[in-house]
């Protein structure tokens, strides 16, 4: 178990260790200093300043210090105390014992005074240096009167010491008395001479026991004429400066102006370097002053801290050689520890895979860091990288993240390193906001990681690639890790989550910074002021300087009146929509602590319930939210749900009025471009506020039924645009979307559905084949056909191609009967069929619109071109030649030569080869060949 | 063609059924040989469309019945690709502009550019100027009107332009003073009843009176839908019963059925379940105006009579909003609520006078 402990804890131990030897604390360790402070220095100085105080007084005082220093019960110790002073003022025997008593009780109150009376003074030079002198001076002189004077009065505290009470009898007259625990106890009787004797003494030695030289009043004189005598000559020399540089410019006409002018520059001068001066320490931003310097510092989740220091000591191997510590066999114990600690994790933090790849290199090449602004992410990774040795090399949103230079600056870091410094450390890359890079740049980075790996498969280019093995530790640090670039790069990465820090933990570490700072405050501002920034440390410690600036403490009613400190953030819609259905309960105000007054209370919870209070916050919250169309629709979405008195639905009515207003408005924005009515829409949230926010719990759902609807519509659009794409023309002309939808595609489902019977085609009576083809021609004109596809369960349907039925089909009506899947079937072949027909009759005619010519009748000569056949031209009607001669000569010898030589196959063979153009018929047929047109049809 | 919508459809002005003094007008008009520009309003099943094309008949003969389909190209200012396609003879060109939406003022620029910049090539024979139709002119954005006000007068001397839209109002008054308007009334029952009767016998079908005037009186005067109904009858029953139900579009049905929800209860839960309907309804592409007159239609059916004079004016003013928004769901739903708490109102006053 210890074993194991160690090792997982190796490297934080050795991190504390390590600080521990480095780090010897500058300053005392502030507890001590405030014990000092608080305690003594007003009433032990006011006692001793006044020097008016009774002895009596300061006696009980000094007692009580006494009474209340040991833990033991008082009277017992007091017993135990006296024996041997009664011891040494008997019988002087044993001289040795009681030295250590004796150097007890009076030396050391001395010294304890002296250091009180120290502290003062200290504490006086702090604050006002001036005086430090004259204090001093003072001191001096009193510490060599003080020293006899203090003496007999030390005795004399002895002597109140003495024995009182004894345990054995007395030798002078005494009384008898039992003790607490029962014992016999007697007290010495003393004579009121002696008594009041001893009192005149004390009086008289206190009275001449001055604490100071002189009264603190005269002091405090002394001090202010210092600073007036002060004041005076810095002004005369204010003022001498001014006279010189007038005197250099007076020959202008206009002196005076100047002089004057000159004047105030030289005090606007002064008083700047007064505050230069002032804020001299404050310059810097409390962020970096107080910034975590050593791991132990971090204020982040101790888990987040460890596993990115177990990761980057998994890079010890590569980069320095080291030897990893290996959980070489993972004994039960161990892992029953990391059971525990992963269950620990809970928050499926993925934890560090211990595993080494083949170049000994963790198997997460990279780690990403991750959470909300201002948990201190960037500190953390630069800690962690310094402690491991490494030199930090940033990258962030202000670099260029061009791929070039991204793919640059990855490389320079991860395989160079610095030469000229002091420690040529290797680097560590870190990669600030990564979630704000281009995709393309973080592709980059994913490449230089897996590049790695593929290579590591191609042995033998290894060794001419060794030089881009990453070889360094990579810490991504971003906000977003849902960005959708980084979507892969979070598959190879170790993923940390930081959660919100505690505020109690902020809190104790603000309130050391306070302290530090001077600045004066509770607890409890503090954690209110944790609570406003939402545990933000940045936010914190920058308005915590910012009140500093201005005052010297910081209250709760501060805290709470503050603007500043809270930041600018977006609400997530969600929580807007809460925020206007819930009533914010009084927990809200849970940091006000007891000690509030009851009254201020109140006034608190009036302040936070007070409609125009509820009013403002909405205001507030809705305009930072931003997305008010989408505020808006949530509203819409979930508003009547909302329990709300309302009888006679008037509220309904207002919140209905309201949103029509805002639907206006940003129709009003969309068609103008003028977004100065934007600012109006944002009140709506407003008047849901207070019309339905209620205390009950109440669930409220992301609006998705306006998406929903719009994609419904557009599916709807769609099915009707394709309807009309093919239509032809003559059904188009006289048909819109509107009238379609509205008057047509319900009575034509109908038309669609004749009855026909489940038997062939061939067997239909005329009446039925005229219904058939009646269908088959309304659909083609309407161009829909039936298509088949497959349903859900597997089963073949016909169904309309457009659906349209989709559109006219609304929930809760009577479904329309529906043909039967062969009647479909033969209905869709028919009408592929016709269209074949259609494309192959001429296309003109299909368009024309005579609605007696239905069907191109087979019987006409109009036969396609593919089926007639190619007749050859025959000679005869060419034309006789021209030639006038050859007219008188060939036409006559001609007529016999054909009618004897040229036999019928002959003639067709010659009439092929003489004709310009013949075709030879391979196979298929086009219709770009050869085409019938009439004149009339290009009329 | 052969639904009988299209099949019947009259091609010429002289063999319209009604509106003949209409008809004649137009006959004469295109006879004076000065041709006016046209805006043609009415509701929808009027025909509107059937007097466009057979008044283009009687311009140019039968060649404006040869039509094809051209898809052409436009490219805005902002160098954003349009497509629109426009239905086009010889002699006219027929485009919807509202069809590219936004951008209807680069169609019509461009596509009237175009076609008038060319003129007839045989202006003798013919007349001398062509045609452009533009439908849906309610549904243009001024910007397009009023880049249609000037290219009408200027190129005045090559093409005429025919308008046609449901509704004037929302017609700039520039537009409507260069038209010459010519109202297409819905026809009488009397009319559709007799138009019904003359289809069936010319396609052989007896149709008994009692049933032609019951599907004209369901077809609320829109010939289109008589005439779609009257087929739907034929294939479900032949010979016709005149008992039987005449059906009804489906989002009629469900319209009707969200009003008497609405008339039934009146608390926010009804009005989510209202809600959802008209969802449905919008997303079927029923235009959320008629959706409006429907809900009106139907609800008023349940109202008194000085209720409905508040219901009217209710209704009124959110239409008027509706047409100003951009999402009708929230005005038809402000609508609903109105109602539901008038009716409530008035339902409570009248328990409270029973006692």
């Amino acid at each position: 178990m210890d074993d194991s402990f160690e090792l997982e804890y190796a490297d934080e131990l050795e991190a504390i260790g390590h600080d521990e030897d480095i780090d010897v604390p500058p300053h005392n360790p502030p507890k001590s200093k405030r014990a000092l402070q608080f305690e003594t220095p007003k009433s032990k100085l006011n006692n001793r300043a006044s020097g008016e105080k009774t002895d009596d007084s300061f006696f009980i005082q000094e007692s009580a210090f006494i009474a209340s220093s040991p833990e033991s019960p008082v009277f017992p110790d007091y017993l135990n105390e006296t024996i041997p002073k009664r011891k040494r003022l008997q019988d002087f025997d044993d001289l040795s014992d009681n030295a250590h008593q004796q150097s007890h009780s009076p030396t050391n109150f001395l010294s304890n005074k002296r250091a009180r009376t120290d502290e003062p003074v200290e504490i006086v030079c702090e604050e006002n240096s001036d005086a430090v002198k004259i204090v001093h001076q003072l001191r001096l002189a009193r510490s060599s009167s003080h020293a006899p004077v203090s003496l007999p009065r030390a005795n004399d505290a002895d002597d109140l010491e003495r024995p009182r009470v004894h345990k054995h009898i007395p030798k002078c007259d005494f009384i008898s008395a039992v003790g607490y625990e029962g014992q016999r106890v007697y007290m010495k009787l003393w004579d009121e001479e002696v008594l009041e004797a001893e009192y005149s003494c004390i009086s008289t030695d206190a009275r001449s026991a001055m604490l100071l030289t002189t009264p603190v009043t005269v002091l405090k004189e002394q001090l202010e004429d210092e600073k007036s005598r002060k004041l005076y000559q810095e002004s005369e020399e204010l003022h001498d400066k001014i006279h010189s540089i007038i005197d250099t410019n007076s020959e202008t006409d206009n002196s005076r102006v100047t002089r004057t002018e000159n004047r105030e520059v030289e005090m606007m001068n002064d008083t700047n370097k007064e505050v230069e001066q002032l804020t001299d320490d404050l310059k810097m931003l409390w962020v970096e002053k107080y910034a975590p310097k050593k791991y132990t510092e971090l204020l982040s989740e101790e888990g987040i801290n460890r596993s990115l220091l177990h990761w980057l000591k998994l890079w010890d191997y590569v980069v320095f050689g080291k030897n990893v510590p290996k959980p070489a066999k993972k004994s039960a114990t161990f892992k029953k520890a990391s059971e525990k600690d992963e269950k620990f994790k809970k928050k499926s933090q993925t934890g560090v895979t211990e595993e080494l790849d083949k170049h000994n290199r963790p198997e997460q090449k990279i780690a990403l860091l991750c959470g909300p602004p201002g948990l201190g992410k960037t500190t953390l990774a630069h800690i962690v990288a310094t402690h491991a040795g490494y030199n930090v090399v940033e990258m962030n949103a202000s670099d260029d993240r061009s791929v070039e230079v991204f793919k640059n600056k990855i490389e320079s870091a991860t395989q160079m390193k610095s030469v000229i410094d002091a420690d040529p450390r290797p680097n560590c890359l870190i990669i600030d906001e990564i979630d704000g890079a281009p995709a393309p740049a973080i592709n980059v980075l994913l490449n230089t990681i897996k590049m790695t790996d593929n290579e590591t498969e191609a042995a033998g280019k290894k060794k001419k690639k060794q030089g881009h093995i990453l070889l360094r530790p990579i810490i991504c640090v971003c906000n977003d890790q849902y960005v959708p670039a980084l979507r892969q790069l979070r598959q190879m990465a170790l993923i940390l989550n930081f959660s919100h820090t505690e505020s109690c933990r902020l809190a104790s570490r603000l309130q050391e910074v306070v302290r530090e700072e001077m600045l004066k405050t509770d607890l409890n501002a503090l954690l209110a002021l944790c609570q406003k920034t939402d545990n933000d440390i940045r936010s914190c410690l920058n308005t915590l300087q910012f009140v500093r600036q201005r005052q010297k403490e910081l209250t709760l009613q501060d805290v709470q009146s503050m603007s500043v400190g809270q930041k600018d953030t977006q609400k997530s819609l969600f929580s807007v929509w809460q925020e206007v259905f819930i009533m914010q309960k009084a927990k809200k105000n849970r940091f006000v602590s007891i000690h509030d007054l009851a009254d201020e209370k109140q006034e608190l919870n009036q302040s936070t319930f007070s409609p125009s209070a509820r009013f403002q916050h909405m205001l507030h919250l809705c305009q930072s939210a931003g997305e008010t169309e989408r505020i808006i629709q949530g509203l819409h979405e979930n508003y009547l749900e909302a329990k709300s008195k309302d009888p006679h639905l008037t509220g309904l009515n207002l919140a209905n009025e309201w949103l029509c207003y805002a639907d206006i408005c940003s129709h009003f924005i969309a068609k103008s471009q003028d977004y100065s009515v934007m600012k109006f829409s944002s009140f709506v949230p407003i008047v849901f506020h207070f019309l339905y926010a209620s205390y009950s719990p109440f669930r409220i759902q992301f609006p998705h039924s306006q998406f929903e609807a719009s994609q419904k519509l557009m599916k709807s659009v769609n099915l009707l645009k394709t309807l009309f794409e093919d239509m032809p023309p003559i059904t188009r002309k006289f048909n819109n979307h509107q009238s379609i939808v509205l008057d047509l595609l319900s009575p034509l489902l109908d038309i669609l559905q004749p009855t026909l019977r489940p038997v062939n085609t061939q067997l239909y009576s005329n009446r039925e084949k005229e219904e058939l083809s009646n269908v088959v021609k309304i659909m083609m004109a309407y161009n829909m056909t039936y298509h088949q596809e497959k349903s859900q369960d597997g089963q073949y349907v016909y169904a309309l191609d457009p659906n349209v039925e989709e559109i006219t089909k609304l929930p809760g009506l009577k479904q329309r009967k529906q043909l039967t899947y062969a009647a479909k079937q033969m209905i869709a072949r028919e009408i592929e069929l016709e269209k074949l027909r259609k494309t192959e009759s001429n296309l003109p005619k299909s368009s024309e619109v005579s609605a007696s010519e239905k069907l191109p009748d087979p019987k006409v000569a109009n036969v396609p071109n593919h089926l007639k056949k190619l007749e050859a031209k025959s000679l005869t009607q060419e034309k006789p030649a021209m030639n006038f001669f050859e007219k008188f000569t060939k036409t006559k010898r001609d007529k016999p030569v054909d009618k004897e030589v040229v036999d019928p196959q002959d003639k067709v063979k010659k009439d092929l080869l003489d004709t310009v153009i013949w075709f030879h018929f391979k196979e298929g047929f086009s219709n770009a060949v050869r085409r019938n047109v009439k004149i009339q049809d290009l009329l | 063609m052969s639904l009988w919508v299209d099949k019947y459809r009259p091609t010429s002005l002289s063999k319209l059924d009604y509106h003949k003094d209409q008809a004649a007008h137009l006959k004469r008009l295109v006879e004076g040989g000065d041709f006016p520009h046209l805006l043609v309003y009415g509701p929808s099943g009027a025909g509107k469309k059937t007097r466009i094309m057979c008044t283009l008949r009687e311009l140019y003969g039968a060649g404006v019945e040869k039509l094809r389909i051209e898809h052409s190209q436009f490219t805005t200012p902002s160098n954003k690709k349009l497509e629109i396609s426009t239905i086009s003879s010889n002699y006219h060109i027929e485009v919807n502009p509202s069809d590219v939406g936004h951008n209807d003022r680069v169609v019509i620029q461009e596509l009237i550019k175009n076609v008038a910049q060319v003129n007839q090539l045989d202006s003798t024979q013919q007349k001398n100027f062509k045609i452009v139709v533009l439908t849906e002119v309610d549904r243009l954005t001024k910007d397009a009107q009023h880049a249609l006000r000037r290219t009408m007068e200027k190129y005045m001397a090559t093409c005429r332009i025919i308008l046609c839209c449901n509704s004037t109002s929302k017609v700039i008054p520039a537009i409507r003073s260069r038209c010459l308007g010519i109202r297409v009334a819905a026809p009488t029952i009397a009319e559709i009843t007799q138009v019904l009767t003359m289809v069936c016998k010319k396609e052989g079908l007896t149709l008994p009176n009692e049933m032609a005037v019951k599907i004209a009186e369901k077809s609320g005067r829109n010939l289109r839908r008589a005439l779609l109904m009257c087929e739907a009858c034929r294939v479900q029953q032949y010979p016709f019963n005149v008992d039987k139900e005449i059906s009804e579009p489906d989002w009629e049905i469900f319209l009707r059925e969200t009003a008497t929800m609405i008339a039934q209860q009146q608390s926010p839960k009804r009005l989510l379940e209202v809600r959802a309907r008209l969802y449905e309804l919008l997303t079927h592409c029923i235009p959320p105006d008629v959706i409006m007159k429907g809900l009106l239609k139907e609800l008023l059916s349940v109202c008194d009579g000085q209720l409905k004079a508040e219901v009217v004016q209710n209704a009124a003013y959110y239409e008027h909003r509706l047409q100003q928004g951009q999402k009708s769901i929230y005005h038809l739903e402000a609508f609903v609520a109105k109602f539901m708490a008038i009716y409530k109102r008035f339902l409570e006053e009248g328990i409270a006078d029973l006692f």
